[in-house]
């Protein structure tokens, strides 16, 4: 490999932070949404780095399986957004505190 | 070694039953009433009886799928739990016009991913269980749509799992990362060098903190009390009990496997301090409650601060007791709600404890039911949760942690008082209220009857189940 294994492995873990702080400290839900792609490519990019470390192919296998799943949890959570934004009116997550106690 | 497609039959008839659920639903305009729960509840009985009546002469399927031992106990009780659900669920569903194809075909494949998960020998199958059912509950979940506090709830849920199901699969892929191996007993075995290299406990922990969210561990907690007051009550039956004994259920695997490293011993302050506060918070915070959802939400939350502060004796004693109290905790919760549930109004779900005010006179088999379960929650004999505690105490006790058995014996004390909060409420004078409750239907009434007879057989009489477990125990988790 020409880029050597940490690197990767040490950029893989920045993205994941990225994605977490911008997951936890935003309010808006689309935001909160976009932080956890960036968290599941970061997972993909570990496993691409550690499989090619390795010399297996189960983790680009496992990345593939990752695509799927974003793909799908995007699907029920753009729906759920939707309807809550259409309903209500706001995409910020502090509005949605009518439960209480 | 041929794979033999039979072994796994469980699984197959489940996404069958939910596929054949949507197909039928989709395509099928005209067709007669209650044909779908049919459907669904034959697959879920079905799938229960295969998981009991085949014995597989392999321990595995492929290296994916524990199909022996520890992994067919756990299907028979989480399709046991699908059953109990759907039966409660029926009318329900059917009153509130929410039972089309989508509720019952869902809640077979989110059983079909609580047995995935519970059974995982593989990374990916833990992770795509995980997944299935996840996004099948964040449906079920909104399912009464035009109800704002069901929506908001399954909002929650999303968020919050989604952003746990990433820590999650970041977390496999730091465990990865540093021991090359997907199998999952391989890659938390001792003889992985990294077994305490620093992306391993990277990934440990954010795996820990992944499964934390979906079995409220204090302090990933906080959806719990509004997602199950906003959930339609069955959907909180089957979210309370079956996913938190699938993610416990991998949880006790996980824990198993890697404290035969040393390195454990180091991290048992962190399960000791976890343990204390999810007891702790639990009970103390439902001491405040005034909607019952929100107390057995904090009940339950409890519930895994006791589980959790068992998973210390994981090298003694302790899988057996968690095992056991996996399951009576399963049949309290699934009592609980399922009886909230066939006592709801139609347009909001009985909640107040003002409205329970004097319900055991109008309706009494109902509120013995509810009774029986909250005794049992609150650990008092003759029902099982006294034995289950008990069993429980005594594996920590015999691992030599004195002080937090002790402190965790405090908070079941404290607990007592919550729980008879309700029972007080179900017997003393009626309120000027009266909730609308429909009659209580056949479904209801068998599952209603089970739970009540299992409760106390297995509170009487715990040696069946408690000798079952120990003979298929040194079968399993041995893998590898």
């Amino acid at each position: 490999m020409i880029v050597p294994y940490g690197n990767v492995l040490l950029l893989a873990i920045i993205l994941f932070l990225l994605g977490a702080v911008c997951s936890i400290s935003r309010r808006n839900l689309l935001m909160i949404l976009i932080g956890v792609e960036i968290m599941l490519n970061a997972a993909g990019l570990a496993f691409v780095a550690a499989s090619l470390k390795w010399r297996l192919l189960d983790g680009q296998a496992f990345v593939l399986f990752i695509f799927a799943v974003a793909a799908s949890e995007v699907a029920v959570g753009l729906a759920l957004i939707v309807y809550s934004q259409r309903r209500t009116g706001s995409l910020n997550a502090d509005q949605y505190n009518q439960m209480k106690g | 070694m041929q794979p033999n497609w039979v072994d796994i039959l469980p699984l197959i008839l489940l996404a069958g039953g939910g596929f054949l659920v949507f197909c039928l639903g989709g395509f099928w305009k005209a067709r007669p009433q209650g044909l779908l729960f049919a459907v669904a509840l034959a697959t879920a009985i079905a799938a229960g009886a295969a998981a009991i009546l085949l014995k597989p002469d392999q321990t595995h399927f492929l290296k994916m799928v524990e199909i022996s031992g520890y992994g067919r106990f756990f299907t028979f009780l989480l399709t046991l739990i699908t059953t109990l659900s759907l039966l409660f669920s029926y009318q329900y569903v059917k009153l509130r016009g929410i039972g089309g194809d989508e509720f019952y075909g869902l809640l077979l494949l989110s059983g079909l991913g609580m047995i995935l998960v519970a059974s995982a020998l593989h990374w990916l199958v833990f992770f795509l269980g995980l997944e299935t059912l996840s996004l099948s509950l964040y449906v079920l979940i909104a399912i009464r749509k035009p109800q704002s506090a069901s929506n908001e709830a399954g909002l929650k849920y999303f968020m919050m799992g989604a952003v746990a199901s990433a820590f999650l699969t970041f977390g496999i892929a730091m465990v990865y990362a540093a021991t090359g191996k997907m199998d999952i007993l391989q890659s938390l075995s001792p003889n992985i060098q990294a077994v305490s290299s620093p992306a391993m406990l990277l990934g440990l922990s954010l795996i820990l903190i992944g499964i934390g969210f979906k079995i409220s561990m204090v302090p990933f907690h906080l959806w719990t009390p509004d997602v199950y007051q906003g959930a339609p009550a069955p959907v909180t039956a089957f979210l309370a009990t079956g996913s938190k004994v699938a993610l416990f259920s991998a949880l006790l695997r996980f824990a198993f496997y890697y404290a035969r490293n040393s390195v454990w011993n180091d991290y048992v302050f962190v399960f000791w301090i976890l343990a204390f506060l999810t007891m702790a918070v639990g009970n103390i915070t439902a001491l405040a409650q005034v909607r019952v959802k929100r107390l057995l939400a904090y009940s339950s939350i409890a519930q895994m601060g006791y589980l959790l502060m068992t998973l210390l004796a994981v090298r003694e004693g302790g899988v057996l007791a968690i095992m056991f109290y996996l399951s009576v905790y399963a049949l309290m919760d699934l009592g609980a709600f399922g009886t909230l549930a066939t006592l709801s109004e139609e347009d909001e779900d009985l909640d107040s404890l003002e409205d329970f005010r004097g319900l055991a006179y109008v309706h009494p088999w109902r509120s013995a039911l509810l009774t029986v379960c909250l005794v049992s929650l609150a650990g008092l004999p003759p029902t099982a949760g006294f034995i289950g505690k008990f069993i429980l105490f005594r594996a920590v006790l015999q691992s030599h942690f004195v002080v937090l058995a002790a402190l965790g014996i405090v908070t079941v004390i404290v607990s007592i008082y919550f729980y008879f909060k309700i029972i007080v409420a179900l017997f003393i004078q009626p309120a000027e209220r009266k909730p609308v409750t429909p009659d209580l239907d056949l479904f209801a009434r068998v599952a209603g009857i089970a739970i009540l007879v299992l409760i106390l057989w297995l509170g009487l009489l715990p040696s069946a189940l408690l000798s079952s477990i120990t003979r298929i125990l040194p079968l399993s988790l041995q893998l590898g």
